[in-house]
């Protein structure tokens, strides 16, 4: 819990986003070129065939760190508000002293822990694999 | 051949990834170039349309991916199916059974 919150606070560096995005893209690129070098090539035109072959490769580059900044802040912003959910409905049954106040407690808590569950849940691999 | 590539449908480029990493998991250039053995070459996709339609498919919960290393020792990040994906998979591959048999019925209706 300590360490999440700590990572909750820290913003994602848009550095790091786009070194991971470009350090992805890149690896692509030179697989191709590796392929294309393998089939005689030479390195100036497998260079210019795996770019040709990838596309427009800032473009893409564009699009997926923004929409890697856009997914990274929803879910932080998602399990920023399940773990205020969670530590009010602690508060709450710790402090109150009506019944009434400690089941409204009880299911925020139900409800953070519950969301947590379910964004864990869906994270996970298929039961059943089609192949191994 | 080059002039017999057809350009993927909208919406296609998810199902086949969808489809690739049904099977195991996989870094970018392994699932485009499964793509492409799978399609015989008869598919005209941009390799690097790949990478923004993995970020929507992790964003939206489908997909997951790690860095991991790969077959040339090389960092790259690898991505797997999810259970929210595997249902996505089924819901696609149904919808798009759908679709083509309509299409045909049509092309065979005129």
């Amino acid at each position: 819990m300590k360490f999440e919150i700590a990572g909750l606070l820290t913003r994602p560096n848009r550095n790091e986003i786009a070194l991971e995005v470009e350090d992805e893209l890149c690896f692509h690129v030179e697989m191709l070129e590796r392929k294309y070098l393998e089939q005689g090539m030479s390195p100036a035109e497998a260079k210019a065939a795996a770019l040709r072959r990838f596309g427009d490769l800032e473009k893409y580059k564009r699009q997926c760190e923004q929409i890697s900044r856009r997914n990274r802040g929803l879910r932080r912003v998602l399990k920023t508000l399940l773990i205020l959910l969670g530590l009010g409905g602690l508060i709450i049954r710790l402090l109150s002293s009506d019944v009434h106040f400690d089941h409204l407690g009880d299911v925020l808590i139900m409800i953070a822990v519950a969301g947590r569950l379910l964004l864990y849940v869906r994270g996970l691999p298929p039961r059943n694999p089609e192949c191994s | 051949m080059a002039n017999q590539r057809t350009d993927l449908l909208q919406g296609t480029l998810e199902l086949l990834i969808l489809n690739t990493l049904a099977r195991e998991s996989m870094h970018g250039y392994g699932i485009v170039q499964r793509i492409h053995d799978a399609a015989e070459d008869l598919l005209k996709v941009e390799d690097g349309s790949l990478y923004p339609a993995l970020y929507r498919m992790e964003e939206r919960g489908w997909i997951k991916s790690e860095w991991g290393v790969s077959e040339n020792n090389r960092r790259a990040k690898f991505y797997r199916l999810t259970r929210a994906g595997q249902k996505q998979l089924e819901a696609e591959r149904a919808n798009w059974k759908r679709v083509s048999k309509a299409v045909t019925k049509i092309l065979q209706a005129t």
